[in-house]
């Protein structure tokens, strides 16, 4: 839904709020409570913001502000938008950049800043078109292919798509000054997230690797903290670990619809490695449940089955 | 002996995929039967000169079983044709091990798939159909193969057997609560399309896992499913965790034991079935296949 046909056409009306996809009636507080923002200037004109779990980034220009994504509710929005405002009193959020289509980053632009232009890679806009999401606006600025440049506002960076890793379209942006990298749920400290939703499993490590062809010390991820080439690289090794293991589950004749066995054998094998890792005990066991499936299955869309350019960007 | 490999890099799994297999049958009508080797499952209908099979089963050992037990009730026949009902290994994943010569039938986007996947063992489709409805022969067997919509995997078919009031659709609803984490549903439209074949005039569903069941368990499904997405809402909106097993798992089964808790697997599967599900509306959906109006992103898009 464009933004035009959005601001016409309403949203819940019980609780006030933009509701995303939820076809539940009633008041759904959970989209307009407040969330509680940490702001840190990360290099430059790069500021960093993160409600505890989802992060990203945003950009004073010479005028204006320049926003990665929205946050994942309309009050999750507004926070941002107080976050920014709290910095750069007289300086409007004038664009939105979005990372991808899901809706717990780039959900809310309507609560965000509902008059700004808004930078959308053309894989992730026909979603955004498709889905008709309540809050999400669609783009305004489309940009297709691998590589963009931009100056908006004085801000220079480039977007890049480098082939599909989760979701549709999903973009990294690369400060080449500032020698940052801020790309969203790909590599995200500890392991991976539950069971790798909307994770192309085939082509992702590959891809990623891309990005090591550049020169960047700093990478901000959509989840959690700041990390640097080193935790990017060591991110990247836990995937081919989890493939090698899933590949050795099935050997060992582990039953992917037995989640206690798959737990157990989680426990066994991966945690005098990996133990200490970030949410191992929350998620460790999903993301080999997932891998599982992965090889069983054969991979998932064309998206996970594509052969991807794995040439250096 | 070395293996047809589907996507596998690893040699551990060398003695999974030739691990020697109990594939059984059991007869439908006087020319369908249904085959199972203990969780997964698949039809197979005798035509005038030759057998059509639907899928090969997930190993090159229980391909080997499957054709040994089409052979053992059809002696006289070949496998002319398969049908792949969808894409994934585990189901349609080694042709070459079941009848190497054989047609091999599937949608067009199936067809797409697995020619990007190139998997081992897995033979491309030479016989591609477009469109949701189509009323086929082969060798005499009539029968019609239906595509709604994504409901599962890429270019799924579900094939109705109007001479035996008979449903088989793979990997949609289950005769349980068996779903684990739901590998590549496409959620948005899943009960909608799926409901939609509640139209055919079915008694008896081959799911492809589990028992045969029937038409009043597939609206069970259909009503289960449906009833979990409500419930997922329902937990989100209500400050769950909705990232944690445990939580989630804790939360549906409230909502949902009383209706819903003498299907089999549903202590153990409802957990990871919830937070599949309860990602949808987080993340708004995966793909084009996941909006009102499903299509896809086609591989030179990429």
């Amino acid at each position: 839904m464009t933004k035009e046909e959005q601001q016409q056409d309403g949203h819940d009306e019980s609780s006030g709020e933009h509701c995303g996809i939820f076809t539940i009636p009633g008041s759904h507080g959970i989209q307009g409570a407040w969330r509680d923002i940490t702001y840190v200037p990360v290099r430059d004109n790069i500021w960093s913001v993160s409600e505890g779990i989802y992060r990203t980034i945003f950009v004073e220009g010479d005028n204006g502000v320049i926003a990665f994504d929205t946050f994942g509710t309309p009050g999750g929005a507004r926070a941002f938008a107080g976050a920014i405002a709290r910095i750069f009193p007289k300086k409007p959020v004038h664009t939105i950049v979005y990372s991808h289509e899901h809706l717990d980053h780039t959900g809310y632009a309507a609560d965000l800043a509902p008059d700004a232009d808004i930078v959308a890679h053309d894989l992730c806009h026909r979603v955004i078109l498709g889905r008709k999401s309540d809050g999400q606006f669609a783009g305004t600025e489309i940009w297709s292919g691998e590589r963009k440049q931009y100056n908006i506002d004085g801000v220079e960076f480039e977007l890049i798509y480098p082939g599909p890793t989760h979701g549709d379209g999903n973009v990294a942006a690369y400060f080449p000054q500032s020698r940052l990298l801020f790309m969203v749920d790909t590599v995200i400290p500890g392991v991976g997230y539950t069971f790798f939703p909307d994770w192309h499993l085939s082509p992702y490590v590959p891809v990623m690797r891309r990005f090591l062809s550049l020169d960047w010390d700093t990478f901000v991820p959509g989840h959690f903290w700041i990390t640097d080439r080193k935790g990017f690289q060591d991110n990247l090794e836990y995937y081919e670990q989890m493939a090698e293991i899933a590949q050795e589950a099935i050997g060992d004749g582990l039953d992917v619809d037995d989640f206690a066995d798959v737990t157990r054998y989680t426990y066994e094998h991966l945690e005098p490695k990996y133990g200490r890792f970030f949410r191992f005990d929350e998620y460790c066991a999903m993301n080999l449940s997932r891998y599982i499936s992965h090889y069983l299955t054969g991979g998932w869309g064309i998206e996970g089955n594509v052969s991807p350019d794995t040439s250096p960007l | 002996m070395t293996e047809h490999q589907g996507i596998f890099t690893s040699a551990a799994v060398q003695d999974y995929l030739s691990a020697e297999a109990t594939v059984s049958s059991e007869q439908l009508s006087d020319r369908l039967w249904t085959v199972s080797d203990g969780k997964y499952r698949s039809v197979f209908v005798e035509a005038k000169s030759s057998v059509i099979a639907f899928d090969t089963f997930g190993t090159p050992a229980r391909a080997r079983a499957y054709a040994a037990e089409i052979g053992r009730r059809i002696p006289d026949k070949p496998v002319s044709t398969i049908i792949y009902t969808h894409d994934h290994l585990d189901h349609a994943g080694f042709a070459a091990d079941l009848a190497p010569d054989a047609t091999i039938v599937a949608d067009e986007m199936t067809a797409k798939v697995i020619s990007l996947r190139n998997a081992d063992g897995q033979l491309a489709v030479t016989d591609v159909l477009s469109g949701q409805e189509h009323k086929v022969d082969f060798d005499g067997a009539e029968f019609t193969l239906l595509n709604r919509g994504p409901v599962h995997g890429t270019g799924h078919l579900s094939a109705y057997f109007d001479d035996e009031n008979l449903f088989f659709s793979s990997d949609t609803i289950l005769a349980n609560a068996r779903y684990g984490l739901m590998p590549d549903y496409h959620i948005a439209n899943f009960v909608r399309i799926m409901r939609s074949f509640l139209d055919l005039d079915f008694e008896r569903f081959v799911p492809g896992r589990y028992e045969v069941s029937d038409r009043k368990r597939f609206e069970e499904g259909c009503d289960y499913l449906e009833a979990m997405q409500i419930a997922c809402q329902q937990a989100f909106i209500s400050f769950t965790p909705i990232w944690v097993h445990d939580a989630m798992a804790a939360y549906v089964q409230n909502e949902l034991g009383e209706r819903f808790g003498h299907l089999d697997g549903f202590a153990e599967h409802s957990g990871q079935t919830a937070i599949r599900i309860v990602h949808h509306y987080l993340m708004g959906g995966w793909g084009l296949e996941d909006t009102p109006d499903p299509g896809i992103l086609l591989a030179e898009q990429f």
